[in-house]
């Protein structure tokens, strides 16, 4: 198991290498000047000036050292856009927020999806089976603008004085509730669609029908047997949802007015601000590639056969 | 004891309601949003209007203006007074203002802040506001890797001979730079901080200012608070102790949350689809923004002034500002906007139609120069950056130009895509495309010089010797008459019925936001600053 780890972290080294490679290459690819955001021209000797302060009139491999040198010290560098706060800056003030949000979506998804999918492969064909999978369609197919902002309508505006709900921001659990659900919402739907697949697939199995036909009780061989087994997808699905999750989600933070870090996202790229791309970029890697490991490390647990393989 | 629990509530309930209604009476709040997290607090480093309209609130201004449309400069800033004599301005300070550390405002902290703001090494966006001062383009444009740039810092024409006196050397009288000193980038800063906390000086718990509010708390992203600095020399002018500025970037949710009652005042835009139903309010307030929205011609493509003249003349400005723009822009028929000083003399020459397709004349101005372009092209390339506002005007256009025979292609690049297609020089496949240009200070210079040969934020490839002559004649010309005619006679070049019709304008901008019936005193100045002093509620 260590072993597994260690080659694991030690792998990650050139994954980075790599993501910041081709996140630097596709940033110069699209080019554009990050500095001027107006329609007005920036005279000559202040663009040398803004080149000079920021690294721009250096050659691109003297940039790209700097880049790869900023991220293993974490030492990120100046926004180019927010001239008073530096990447560290802007990832430690917004990353907690959309990790809070993130981690209360994957909440709901989890506590509501799988049950919902477990309980409808249970009651297979039951007007409990249709039902659930009627609101997973919907809850899927629905953009997550358009419940954001009914959500916001409804919830907030029409009945607000009875929810308590605020209309935007991000201070006291009011706030959380609606943006985590609104957020959490396609992932519930997503993980009860797998669990409820993978269970009455599972459910079909042989050894299940021996443990039934031994006298198992049946809630011990469904939470036992049948569980373990049919919660693999849902948990290799988890692993890249809850780094995109953490990351934060545009559209709902920008509705729900919520200062996480999804935005930067996209207004880094369209500002082309660098440096807070190049860092949020590897951070939302690094996140991913932790999160694949620790899947990989539970995978140990729910199937033992993976465990073997893998010494 | 029923009776004593009901008694006790009832007591409770009663204090608590005087509580609130005398604390109401006490402190007042203010919510007012805005839409965007401000990039810079710093007046050296802010290039946007969000951020100036904090600095010019928490900060004094060295320059006000007055809230007419002639934008007169008022003795009510941190300069009490000032005297022009030929390109020499000399400010006299007031000795009033202090720092909120209870440190006075003198002199040398506004050269040293000036000079800052010049140095190559602080590398600001908007030097070139000071580029009208002795010496402050050469300081800026030196390489300090290269050179020892000391030399040239005290070369720059400012000084400070006492406390509270600022000598300014000009490169040529200009006599609007008093209105330009109401820019944000002017206003001084507290440079023991700034040497103290480096970057970090603009936070909260870090700043220094001198203006009517104080900086409480910025929680990046998220909100500002402003709180009445009681210490402010005028401080019994001011009605409300504390602003919360909530930064809500969508318009539907600062809509909802100003419909909820949560916010007093709704700054962060609104959707197009909102607006009819929100015009009938008397909430709704709007405001000249300077500035004119335009379309430009590739000159070098299409190249026979009269075809460019019958583009211009067959735009329905009319029809774009009522079903489009729906703020009540202006239909503009010259590139100088309604609100610059002396803007009826100088457009004297204005004959562009406003309806171009309502009325039959307008369209039948528009086919007569058609017929007299000698190769017209018939086919253009109309490049917009990507945005709804811009398409929709784009297809508009489209089809009054339709009329004319001639067919476009529109084009929707990326904002920064865009703005790098068009150089100068602009890529030769584009025929016309879309800018705005917004004032930094009030005076005509500021629009015309724009179309001056060599200018950077001239897309057209047009160049005209006798423009740039009248352009380099008006800005050394302090008289204000002599100067006006100047004036006249280049955007009669530009915009005139004998002129070269570089570019097509459209309409002057204008904004909007709400306001709650019960507040009063909120003032959206003509250049994008927003000004929070003059606030009470009823």
């Amino acid at each position: 198991m260590a072993k597994f780890v260690i080659r694991r972290v030690f792998w990650t080294i050139p994954v980075i290498l790599l993501v910041i490679l081709m996140t630097f290459g596709m940033m110069k690819a699209i080019k554009g000047n990050p500095f001027r955001n107006t329609e007005r021209n920036i005279p000559a000797a202040i663009q040398h000036n803004l080149n000079r302060e920021f690294h721009l009139d250096k050659p691109w491999y003297i940039q790209y050292a700097y880049y790869v040198k900023g991220v293993f010290t974490w030492n990120l560098g100046p926004s180019m856009l927010q001239r008073n706060q530096t990447v560290n800056d802007i990832v430690s003030e917004t990353f907690p927020v959309s990790a809070e949000l993130g981690g209360l979506a994957m909440l709901f998804a989890v506590i509501i999806g799988i049950p919902l999918g477990i309980i409808a492969a249970l009651r297979q064909n039951s007007a409990f089976d249709y039902g659930a999978m009627a609101f997973s369609n919907i809850g899927f197919a629905v953009p997550s603008f358009l419940t954001s902002t009914l959500f916001l309508y409804f919830f907030a505006l029409k009945w607000g004085n009875f929810t308590g709900f605020p209309t935007f921001g991000w201070s006291g659990f009011h706030s959380k509730v609606l943006p985590a659900i609104a957020l959490g919402l396609a992932p519930m739907t997503y993980f009860a669609r797998l669990v409820r697949g993978t269970m009455l697939e599972t459910l079909q199995q042989d050894y299940i029908r021996t443990a039934k036909a031994k006298g198992l009780r049946w809630r011990r061989v469904v939470g036992l047997h049948v569980l373990r087994n049919s919660l693999i997808p849902a948990v290799t699905a988890a692993a890249p949802l809850l780094g995109y999750l953490v990351t934060g989600s545009f559209v709902i933070e920008r509705i729900f007015a919520i200062p996480g870090i999804g935005q930067y996202y996209v207004t880094s790229v369209s500002s082309r601000d660098y440096s807070v791309t190049m860092g949020i970029t590897v951070l939302l890697s690094i996140l991913i590639i932790v999160a694949n490991l620790l899947v990989d490390i539970l995978y140990g647990f729910l199937d033992p056969r993976t465990r073997d393989l893998r010494t | 004891m029923w009776v004593g629990l009901a008694l006790a509530l009832a007591l409770t309930i009663a204090g608590s309601a005087f509580a609130a209604s005398h604390a109401s009476s006490k402190s007042t709040t203010v919510t007012i949003s805005i839409g965007a997290e401000p990039p810079s607090l710093d007046p050296g480093l802010a290039t946007d209007t969000t951020s100036a309209t904090i600095i010019a609130n928490i900060n004094d201004p060295i320059i006000r203006l007055s809230q007419t449309p002639a934008l007169t400069p008022l003795h009510t800033g941190l300069a009490q007074n000032w005297k022009v004599k030929g390109s020499t301005v000399t400010l006299y300070l007031r000795h009033n203002d202090h720092w909120t550390n209870g440190k006075p405002v003198t002199a040398q902290d506004v050269v040293g802040s000036w000079l800052r703001t010049i140095s190559p090494e602080l590398a600001a966006d908007y030097a070139y506001q000071f580029y009208g001062i002795v010496g402050a383009q050469a300081y800026n444009s030196c390489d300090p890797s290269k050179a020892d740039c000391n030399a040239l810092r005290a070369k720059v024409g400012i000084s400070a001979p006492n406390k509270w006196t600022v000598v300014i050397h000009l490169v040529s009288p200009q006599p609007w730079f008093i209105q330009q000193l109401s820019h944000t980038s002017f206003i001084p800063t507290y440079l023991p901080a700034i040497a103290k906390y480096g970057n970090k000086w603009t936070e909260a718990a870090n700043i220094v200012t001198d203006g009517p509010f104080k900086l409480a708390s910025w929680k990046h992203n998220a909100s500002l608070t402003l709180v009445k600095n009681p210490k402010w020399r005028n401080a019994s002018s001011i009605h409300v102790n504390r602003i919360n500025i909530p930064i809500i970037v969508d318009a539907g949710t600062a809509l909802n949350a100003y419909k909820a009652g949560k916010l007093q005042i709704d700054t962060s835009g609104f959707n197009p689809t909102d607006i009819p139903s929100l015009k009938k309010l008397p909430d709704w307030h709007v405001f000249p923004n300077l500035g004119t929205y335009y379309y430009g011609f590739n000159v070098k493509t299409i190249t026979d002034v009269n075809e460019r003249k019958a583009l211009a003349a067959a735009i329905d400005r009319h029809a774009i500002v009522k079903y489009i723009g729906q703020l009540g822009q202006i239909p503009a028929q010259t590139f100088t906007p309604q609100g610059i000083a002396n803007w009826q003399l100088i457009n004297k020459s204005k004959w562009l139609p406003i309806n171009g397709d309502d009325t039959a004349s307008g369209l039948a101005i528009a086919k007569s120069y058609m017929a007299k372009a000698k190769n017209p092209v018939m086919n253009i390339n109309l490049y917009v950056n990507n945005s709804a506002g811009h398409v929709q005007i784009a297809q508009a256009i489209q089809a009054n130009w339709q009329k004319l025979g001639v067919s476009v292609n529109i084009k929707v690049l990326e904002w920064k895509q865009y703005l790098q297609f068009l150089g100068p020089p602009p890529d030769s496949s584009v025929g016309a495309y879309r800018l705005g240009w917004l004032a930094d200070y009030p005076e005509d210079y500021d629009f015309l010089s724009l179309w001056t040969c060599k200018s950077g934020n001239n897309n057209t490839n047009w160049c005209n010797p006798q423009y740039d002559s009248l352009i380099n004649q008006a800005v050394h010309t302090p008289n204000t008459e002599a100067r006006v005619s100047l004036y006249q006679k280049a955007e009669a070049l530009l915009t005139g019925k004998n002129g070269d019709m570089p570019i097509a304008p459209i309409y002057f901008y204008v904004g909007a936001y709400l306001e709650k019936t019960n507040v009063k005193g909120f003032y959206a100045n003509p250049l994008g600053t927003d000004f929070f002093d003059g606030i009470s509620v009823s």
